[in-house]
């Protein structure tokens, strides 16, 4: 069984940890390199810093848990999403824009491959787990909008990562959907989606 | 009878709403704002708000389990990675 994480960055890689224990082949697709100040809102260790995230994290689940991932560290695009995404039994969408997730939601509805997607909002006093049959990715307010930056926003990065490997897991042992909003005080599933 | 639910703040709250027709975005955000402002949404009360607090938000909306209309209004998630 093949999970292809596209975008890891604080949800997509604390997301990826949580899911360590699944009977699973963890794929990482990430283009983007760690930098110093991820280390406060992301999965990645010090070592890590000026590699690439996508090997970054496959070496990290290897050497700390002895957990065998593959990683992509590239850009998805429409030239590649079929060879990156191919074999996935499940992608999950940590993207941080909404031209990729929009590009991952279109292959997924073509190939019929399921799809959950995590995202938070600017300020980070909000995340939403939805799967792809009622998913519209959001536009940033406006272009290059500034994000939850530094460790600030870190519980509830954890929370809206731990509530989206639940998603996943409760979807590989059970089949079903569950969506659920997080928010500052509480994780709260929404009813009758599942 | 609809239920509206708001996320604002970082906080969520469910308010039923008497809805005779179907009502636009533009409604909903308006109606949100009026509640907030008379303390009818639980928890979201005594919370000063402009005319245009919540316009940029997005409006969902969905059928619960019985059919009955459910909508949410929240912020928008264009993140996954900071």
């Amino acid at each position: 069984m093949r999970i292809v994480f596209c975008g890891v960055g604080a949800i997509g890689s604390a997301t990826a940890l949580l899911c360590r224990n699944l009977a699973a082949t963890p794929v990482f697709i990430d283009f983007d390199r760690v930098e110093s100040k991820n280390l406060l809102s992301q999965a990645f260790v010090k070592p890590s810093v000026g590699k690439n995230k996508a090997e970054a994290l496959k070496l990290q689940l290897h050497n700390l848990h002895g957990v065998k991932a593959e990683a992509f560290g590239v850009r998805l695009t429409r030239d590649n999403v079929e060879a990156l995404c191919k074999g996935a039994d499940l992608l999950v969408d940590g993207f941080d824009n909404q031209d990729s997730r929009q590009l991952l939601s279109d292959h997924a509805r073509k190939t019929g491959t399921p799809l959950v997607h995590g995202a938070v909002s600017a300020d980070g006093t909000f995340g939403l787990v939805r799967w792809d049959e009622r998913f519209t990715p959001d536009a940033e307010d406006t272009h290059g909008q500034a994000t939850c930056e530094g460790g600030e926003h870190l519980p509830l990065l954890g929370l809206l990562a731990a509530t989206l490997a639940r998603a996943v897991q409760d979807f590989l042992k059970h089949g079903v959907k569950r969506d659920a909003f997080v928010n500052l005080s509480a994780v709260t599933p929404l009813a009758g989606q599942g | 009878m609809a239920t509206l639910n708001i996320t604002f703040g970082g906080h969520s709250a469910d308010v039923p709403v008497e809805l005779e027709r179907y009502i636009s975005d533009e409604d909903v955000r308006r109606i949100a704002v009026e509640l907030m402002r008379s303390g009818g949404v639980p928890g979201l009360h005594h919370i000063p708000l402009r005319d245009e607090a919540f316009q940029h938000y997005v409006v969902d909306r969905f059928r619960g389990p019985q059919g009955e209309e459910r909508i949410y209004l929240r912020p928008k998630v264009p993140f996954g990675a900071c």
